[in-house]
């Protein structure tokens, strides 16, 4: 995206916020979102705890985090990576291909209303939590915090894209979709420590932007981590995000010119 | 410099059939057509059901690519620059999907607009100002799903039109409409013409396209059969006299033994519950009647009536049936 001007960036920026304004007002009254957002974190929220209750208190904050990023991963691999072919199905994909807006900048929109959504999840997992169970819970470095989530918002956006892309290539979406959920909570450690798996595995966690934004998330949250091991996460977050953007880029300029040879924008 | 121009346009579809044997059959959608679109010009691409037009214009919008072939959109090609060519175009591929159903109609306008970068500014008063071209500025705070057929339709009018192209393509405006809603959007479409838009639109109706364009290409079967102003199509029809026919039950030799006759031009058929209108064309007008019911000897036969030809005379000659 190094060609684009300012000027084209205001306009992107315009197209970001409204996607993001339309879809959060489609969704809110959906009742499968409703579900992946915010019962499905809270359900594997209080087992976790059930199970875990004997743990201590500085496991509580894991388990919330835990299963608010669960939350926010079903719903990018189930929403976001359904946001293009609902569109299909719409019949508005053709329209949106053929506006002059780059359709990863509406892709962005759409993953942004998603994430935001599900971090509303984390919010209400922690503050039922704490609330209904009586335990203090309380966040170690708030600012690192703060920081964290802002990276792992665009670091899942940008992730977004590609498995938005990576779905429309693949026709067996559902397989996909249903095969990646469990492992990617398992390998990027939400619900406990990577450190339990065995070896081989560490290399493939450390390939997926989610255990980054888990692992500086837990950190900061407990208090376990370092400056530098958490902003380490971060650089890597980001790093990641720009490889997603330039891949979209490409990923998308190839899709839609098959879908265009094919005639698959349209269901016929 | 034309708005619009075609050059010998193929399109093929490889549908893949069966899941297990994977055969591929071949459509061709659009076979080898070429013309042109003047600026300010309502030029009208008219045929049944199948003859390509959907396709002849989603290649034009950028939304397909052909298989060979070319057009060009004020000078950019709708391949190679289709970047070029999509802020200047506008177009509605008929029928009601194609918009957020769970928003309003202004929402789904608002929307389009920052799709097309119209500025927020401009957008403000544009919006109210299509509604009300469309007709649509009491509804426009209603969601979606609630609208009938033809408001969709006109919706689909308004967003085309968000960032004011000088070119609009409009495919089948008034398919399925009610002869109501289908005046309220042909009346749009005159409306268009008279700020000096180029419109290219497609239908299956005669009359709409008699009614609304300048010039009209007949497709049939992917193909151009005819290409003028609809005074010149009708020359086609010009010395000939239909005359109608009302059947009951024919049998299909007795239509094959008109059919051979040398005076019958053309001959279709019309199945009106239990009976048959056959619409000859003939240059021997009425007195052809006397040999015509001479071959329909034994048969039941209804009115009969002579009359000059109209545009859908010639509509039913060039494709060689009632179009369905
Ligand atoms: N995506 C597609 N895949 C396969 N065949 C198609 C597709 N779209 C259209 N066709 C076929 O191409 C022909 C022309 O279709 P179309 O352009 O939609 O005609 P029209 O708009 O004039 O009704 C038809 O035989 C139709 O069935
Ligand atoms: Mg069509």
């Amino acid at each position: 995206m190094a060609s684009i001007r300012p000027f084209y960036l205001t306009k992107y920026l315009r197209v970001i916020a409204s996607t993001f304004e339309m879809t959060f007002r489609q969704t809110v009254k959906d009742a499968f979102i409703l579900f992946a957002v915010l019962f499905q974190p809270l359900i594997i929220a209080m087992l976790a705890l059930w199970m875990l209750k004997d743990k201590g208190g500085q496991y509580i904050i894991f388990v919330v985090i835990g299963s608010g990023m669960t939350g926010l991963w079903s719903s990018l691999l189930f929403i976001s990576g359904n946001g293009i072919t609902v569109e299909r199905w719409m019949g508005t994909l053709e329209s949106l291909v053929a506006a002059p807006t780059p359709i990863q900048v509406v892709v962005i929109g759409k993953n942004l209303a998603n994430v935001l959504q599900s971090l509303g999840s984390m919010v209400v997992s922690y503050i039922l939590v704490s609330f209904i169970f009586g335990y203090p819970l309380s966040i170690a470095q708030p600012w690192l915090f703060l920081i964290s989530l802002i990276i792992t918002v665009v670091s899942f956006v940008c992730f977004g894209i590609i498995i938005a892309s990576l779905f429309i290539l693949n026709p067996d979406v559902q397989r996909w979709q249903n095969g990646l959920e469990f492992p990617v909570y398992i390998l990027c450690g939400f619900l406990f420590p990577i450190a339990l798996l065995p070896g081989w595995t560490t290399p493939l966690s450390y390939l997926l932007t989610p255990y980054w934004a888990a692992l500086a998330l837990h950190a900061s949250a407990q208090g376990t981590g370092t400056i530098a091991n958490i902003s380490f996460a971060w650089g890597v977050m980001l790093g990641y995000s720009i490889l997603y953007l330039f891949l979209s880029k490409r990923l998308f300029r190839v899709i839609l010119k098959k879908a265009r040879v094919d005639a698959t924008l349209s269901m016929h | 410099m034309n708005a619009i121009e075609v050059d010998n346009l193929r399109r093929i579809y490889r549908p893949v059939m069966g899941i297990f044997r994977r055969k591929v059959k071949e459509i061709v959608a659009v076979d080898d057509i070429s013309f042109y679109v003047k600026p300010g010009e309502l030029f009208g691409i008219l045929g049944p059901n199948g003859a390509g037009k959907t396709t002849t214009v989603k290649i034009l919008v950028t939304i397909l690519i052909p298989t060979s072939g070319s057009a060009r959109i004020q000078g950019f090609d709708v391949v190679r620059e289709a970047e070029k060519v999509r802020p200047r175009i506008g177009f509605i591929l008929g029928g009601e999907r194609g918009l957020y159903w769970r928003l309003s109609g202004v929402d789904n306008l608002r929307y389009f607009a920052s799709l097309y970068h119209v500025d927020p500014g401009i957008s403000k008063s544009r919006i109210p100002y299509l509604m009300e071209l469309v007709g649509l500025e009491d509804r426009g705070k209603e969601k979606v799903e609630g609208y009938s057929r033809g408001m969709k339709q006109r919706l689909h009018i308004a967003r085309a039109l968000l960032h004011d192209p000088d070119i609009l393509f409009l495919d089948e405006p008034s398919i399925g409409l009610d002869p109501i809603g289908a005046r309220e959007v042909r009346e749009v479409v005159r409306n268009l013409q008279a700020e000096k838009k180029t419109i290219l639109l497609t239908t299956h109706y005669m009359f709409e396209a008699d009614a609304l364009c300048q010039r009209i290409a007949v497709i049939n079967h992917g193909k151009i059969v005819a290409l003028d102003t609809p005074e010149a199509l009708k020359e086609v029809v010009k010395d000939l006299h239909i005359i109608e026919v009302e059947v009951f039950g024919i049998p299909s030799e007795v239509i094959e033994r008109l059919q051979a006759k040398g005076f019958i031009e053309n001959l279709a058929v019309e199945n009106v519950e239990q009976r048959q209108v056959l619409l000859i064309q003939t240059a021997r007008g009425s007195e052809a009647v006397p040999d015509i019911l001479a071959i329909l000897n034994g048969l039941r036969v209804g009115k009969i009536s002579v009359r000059e030809p109209t545009l859908e005379d010639a509509y039913v000659r060039l494709v060689g049936n009632k179009g369905e």
